[in-house]
């Protein structure tokens, strides 16, 4: 009973070091994505002026899976069935902090707002603005993600070490 | 499509208290209460629906008038800066969103409007057989004589020009039309009936849709939407030569007041049209006037 329940212990520090390592794998995707976005409005707003709705439905699953829904949240504010309040917008996101979601918020809000020349320009700003945040999520998830894992391994043995 | 376009609160009011098919204009003005225009009435819209009571009336904001102009360019205001620039936006339904607010000047060229003030928003109707009083004055021996629908704004020359196209197809006149369709007015999409004989060149100039359409389309017939400037005239004689004819409207309130219209001398004293259709808001929008000859002499009415 006593190694089972010591086994059990230690799968369960493995797992949350795993839920924190998948945090930041996650986070470093979803700013990638939102780079790749940004990107893909400025081809297609420049050049063949595509409504955004044709732009969001255009993605390609690997990049949609990325964005955690927050295109379809925002694409079900432009079918008008929910308003673009900052809640409806990150439903079920929950690996943001209040800073990158105020400024991917006013990215969102600034969407199809104005003419050609100052809506590349807003999207230009914020690709910079993720291009930065997707950097320091990357070299977050380089220096904790493999940690998290070997950490809750650790914290797993040792547990298993001080019963015993 | 206006369920689209309006705010829900607006829409549910217009839906339930309203006679959405009798309004022919909704007009906002930011922090100015919501006028309609029904017939030749205008009246204030309040939450129990339309009211003459000022108190009563809703008020648009701002933002309510940012957001129907974001909703009405389906959430892509730079996709419709072209129509912008001329201080309109058409929804796919033919909804025609007059705009006011501030332009924005480039080197001497509209480059956009922004800060948005006002919208008047037409609603397009389908009057069917609206055209048909007319209908035989315009007919010639052989096909079609130039005409010249004139009427104050909002006086139903559009829809004129909507029907008597589908009455063409409908009595198997099965003349090429060419709608030339500036605006993205005489074209209602799925809300409409253009007939089967008719093509159509959208939101391009009269001088490049008349070129363009004459050489790849052959049209017998070309309709258009009004007629104002020289480069439009020159674009309907340029037709005229080559053998199209012509149907077109213009902006007046009378024979006496188109006479005098810059631009139009040359057309007038050549007698290029050969019939000129007066509608007016008399009795509602679409009241016919009367019909006159290439010498402004009464045909009909």
């Amino acid at each position: 009973m006593k190694i089972l329940l010591l086994a059990f212990m230690a799968c369960l520090t493995i797992y949350i070091g795993y839920l924190f390592s998948k945090k930041y794998k996650t986070r470093a995707n979803f700013f990638q994505a939102l780079v790749l976005l940004c990107q893909k409005f400025d081809v297609e707003i420049n050049y063949s002026r595509e409504r955004l709705k044709n732009i969001f439905n255009n993605l390609d699953e690997k990049q949609k899976h990325k964005l955690h829904g927050i295109d379809n949240n925002f694409i079900s504010f432009m079918n008008k069935e929910t308003p673009l309040e900052r809640e409806f917008l990150f439903k079920n996101i929950k690996f943001l902090k209040e800073e990158e979601k105020d400024i991917i918020f006013m990215f969102f809000k600034s969407l199809g707002r104005s003419d050609v020349d100052s809506q590349s320009k807003e999207i230009k700003n914020f690709q910079t603005r993720f291009e930065s945040l997707s950097s320091s999520a990357s070299s977050e998830n380089k220096k904790y993600g493999s940690l998290s894992i070997k950490l809750g391994i650790v914290a797993g043995l040792v547990i298993i070490v001080l019963f015993i | 499509m206006l369920e689209k376009i309006l705010p829900n609160e607006i829409f549910d009011i217009l839906k339930n208290r309203v006679n959405i098919k009798s309004i022919n204009e909704i007009r906002l003005r930011a922090d100015k209460p919501i006028v309609l225009a029904i017939g030749s009435q205008r009246i204030f819209l309040g939450e129990r629906g339309v009211t003459g009571n000022l108190k009563e009336a809703l008020i648009s904001s701002k933002t309510m008038i940012e957001d129907i102009i974001f909703r009405a360019s389906e959430c892509s205001i730079y996709s419709v800066n072209e129509q912008l620039k001329r201080g309109y936006l058409v929804t796919k339904g033919g909804i025609r969103l007059g705009i006011g607010g501030d332009i924005v000047e480039e080197a001497g060229k509209v480059k956009t409007m922004t800060n948005f003030s006002s919208i008047n928003i037409r609603l397009p109707h389908e009057v069917k057989n609206c055209s048909l009083s007319a209908f035989n004055f315009l007919l010639s021996e052989k096909g079609i004589y130039n005409t010249l629908i004139i009427s104050p704004p909002g006086a139903g020359k559009t829809t004129f020009l909507r029907d008597f196209v589908c009455q063409l197809s409908e009595r198997n006149f099965a003349y090429n039309v060419l709608l030339l369709d500036e605006r993205g007015e005489l074209d209602l999409g799925e809300n409409g009936n253009i007939g089967n004989f008719a093509d159509k060149i959208s939101f391009a100039r009269k001088s490049i849709g008349f070129e363009n359409g004459i050489r790849a389309l052959s049209p017998n017939l070309i309709v258009t939407d009004e007629l104002g400037q020289k480069e439009d005239i020159d674009a309907v004689i340029y037709a005229v030569n080559s053998g199209v004819s012509i149907l077109a409207s213009v902006h007046s309130d009378s024979i006496e007041s188109f006479v005098k219209k810059p631009h139009f001398e040359e057309i007038i004293k050549n007698k290029i049209f050969k019939r000129y259709v007066l509608l007016s808001m008399r009795n509602g929008p679409g009241t016919l006037e009367g019909i006159y000859n290439e010498n402004f002499a009464r045909i009909h009415l």
